[in-house]
């Protein structure tokens, strides 16, 4: 247990190298345009972005990839995968999970020797699967011998930490603000989770109209220090 | 296994006869129908008008239509007035449409806004599935409904996906639920203080981002005060898709018209004539 949490710990830690840093997801949308401004309206946004599309996208895939993987089923993971891809319409927020899973793939293989994550990797590497963050965690946290509840809540834990750290930078928020905002998002994330591995499929991949908006119209936002 | 029962039903396969678009084969039944087909201008570009005879969709209604384009065909698809769903107190309707558009063929399928009455749930499905070559124009938009007592999204749910295959491979997923019970429907990330939803989804291999940068300064060139919200962007295939948030139907579809017309001329050398009806 203690080995697990451990390295749960350290899949979930917002330094990883995996290129979310540079990534807002439409939240820099909102600052420029002055609708995100201190901690209460971040909030705001991250609850929505949490509850619509992390629960909606990436926690159904997170128990989708999990019932694959019960029977070894690696063709119906990459399905999963390509769904999410093609299921993000705005192009930077698509382009830029893509990247990270690339990311997230590439150190999670250096750091694990699991089968189907040797599998998947091969997959991509043929051009036979779109890494997708999600995808890639779960496939880790399986191998881990993690439970799908374990599973769906570090993934939400790791995404939402990683993005207070952006908010902290471009907000700005202090350090201090962001890990009270973390402290209080955990009933949250729990509750996520929870939702998240009830959903039937057909939610799956359910839009929050403005949330992707905001990622739509980040191509043309004037001051840009992310880049979705 | 259960076999639907169809409240109305239609099946239209048009195809290309030197020059002119054609229907290789028309059927409906139910309360189902289609008009006879109408020839705008001499580009050979069918349109044909889609009618519900019973005015609206109800408790339980079932709907399928099957839309084939042959290689070459043009064909604009669209309805004769709004998509009424009134309550359903048992269950949801439901339309399903199948679309296949074979290579070098140009589908457009135009929708009126569809407008979902107090208590009423409704699922749409649109199913796509493409060669390489065809191209593929899709505009749809949601409305708060409507109420007897003037209320917005009175509605129980509204759910439209779309699914979209060129080749047999994924292209597009979109899946929208508004289900105003059981959501921050105003919220921010949601519709934040708007009411209408409108969308477009285009693939062609035509596409470039210098049509997707006209296209973006039309729609910035209808915006007044914060009347409406709009996005639009590239997909993960040659193709684009928009997204407007606003307070009125008739200003969500002066934006989609615009960017239609655009769209047709720069596509098919053609200034789509006014399909609206009333």
């Amino acid at each position: 247990m203690t080995e697990r949490l451990l390295a749960l710990f350290q899949l979930c830690d917002s330094n990883l190298p995996t290129g979310s840093f540079s990534h807002s997801f439409g939240l820099e949308t909102y600052i420029q345009d002055n609708t995100v401004t201190d901690s209460e309206s971040f909030e705001e946004w991250l609850s929505c972005y949490l509850e619509e599309q992390l629960a909606y996208t990436d926690g159904i895939a997170c128990r989708m990839v999990y019932d694959a993987l019960e029977t070894g089923d690696l063709d119906t993971v990459s399905a999963i995968g390509a769904r999410l891809h093609v299921q993000n319409l705005p192009r930077e927020t698509r382009q830029g999970t893509r990247m990270i899973g690339e990311g997230m793939l590439k150190l999670f293989s250096r750091l694990y020797d699991f089968p189907f994550l040797n599998e998947y990797a091969k997959l991509v590497k043929e051009k036979r699967a779109v890494p997708h963050p999600a995808v890639v965690f779960a496939i880790t946290a399986h191998g881990l011998g993690c439970s799908r509840e374990e599973a769906v809540l570090y993934h939400f834990y790791g995404t939402v930490s990683g993005l207070i750290q952006n908010a902290v930078r471009a907000i700005p928020l202090g350090q201090t603000a962001g890990q009270m905002i973390l402290n209080r998002i955990r009933p949250l994330l729990r509750q996520t989770a929870e939702k998240a591995l009830a959903l039937p499929d057909e939610d799956f991949g359910l839009v929050a109209p403005g949330l992707e908006l905001s990622q739509m119209q980040h191509e043309r936002v004037n001051v840009r220090i992310f880049m979705s | 296994m259960t076999v639907t029962q169809w409240t109305g039903e239609l099946n239209l396969s048009l195809e290309d006869r030197a020059g002119k678009t054609v229907a290789r084969n028309v059927y409906f039944q139910g309360a189902f129908k289609v008009m006879r087909p109408i020839y705008h201008d001499d580009s050979g570009k069918v349109c044909y008008y889609l009618l519900n005879p019973g005015g609206g969709y109800l408790d339980g209604d079932r709907y399928r239509m099957d839309i084939t384009a042959e290689p070459d065909a043009r064909v604009t698809l669209t309805t004769q007035g709004a998509t009424k769903v009134y309550k359903t107190p048992k269950d949801h309707a439901y339309q399903e449409t199948t679309m296949t558009l074979k290579a070098g063929s140009y589908l457009e399928y135009l929708p009126d806004p569809l407008i979902a009455y107090k208590d009423a749930a409704y699922r749409q499905k649109n199913i796509v599935r493409m060669e390489s070559g065809a191209t593929f124009l899709y505009t749809d938009i949601l409305t708060p409904g409507w109420s007897p007592d003037g209320g917005q999204f009175a509605f129980d749910s509204v759910r439209l996906i779309n699914e979209i295959y060129v080749d047999g491979e994924p292209a597009v997923f979109d899946n929208i639920r508004l289900s105003p019970s059981d959501q921050k429907v105003g919220g921010l990330g949601f519709m934040e203080g708007y009411t209408h939803l409108g969308s477009m989804i285009a693939i062609g291999e035509q596409t470039t981002d210098d049509l997707i940068d006209i296209l973006h300064d039309l729609l910035a060139g209808t915006l007044e005060e914060d009347q409406v919200k709009f996005g639009i962007s590239r997909l993960a295939v040659p193709g684009f898709s928009i997204r407007i948030l606003g307070r009125s139907t008739g200003r969500i579809e002066k934006m989609l018209n615009a960017c239609h017309k655009r769209i047709s001329e720069e596509w098919l050398g053609l200034t789509p004539a006014s399909l609206r009806k009333y």
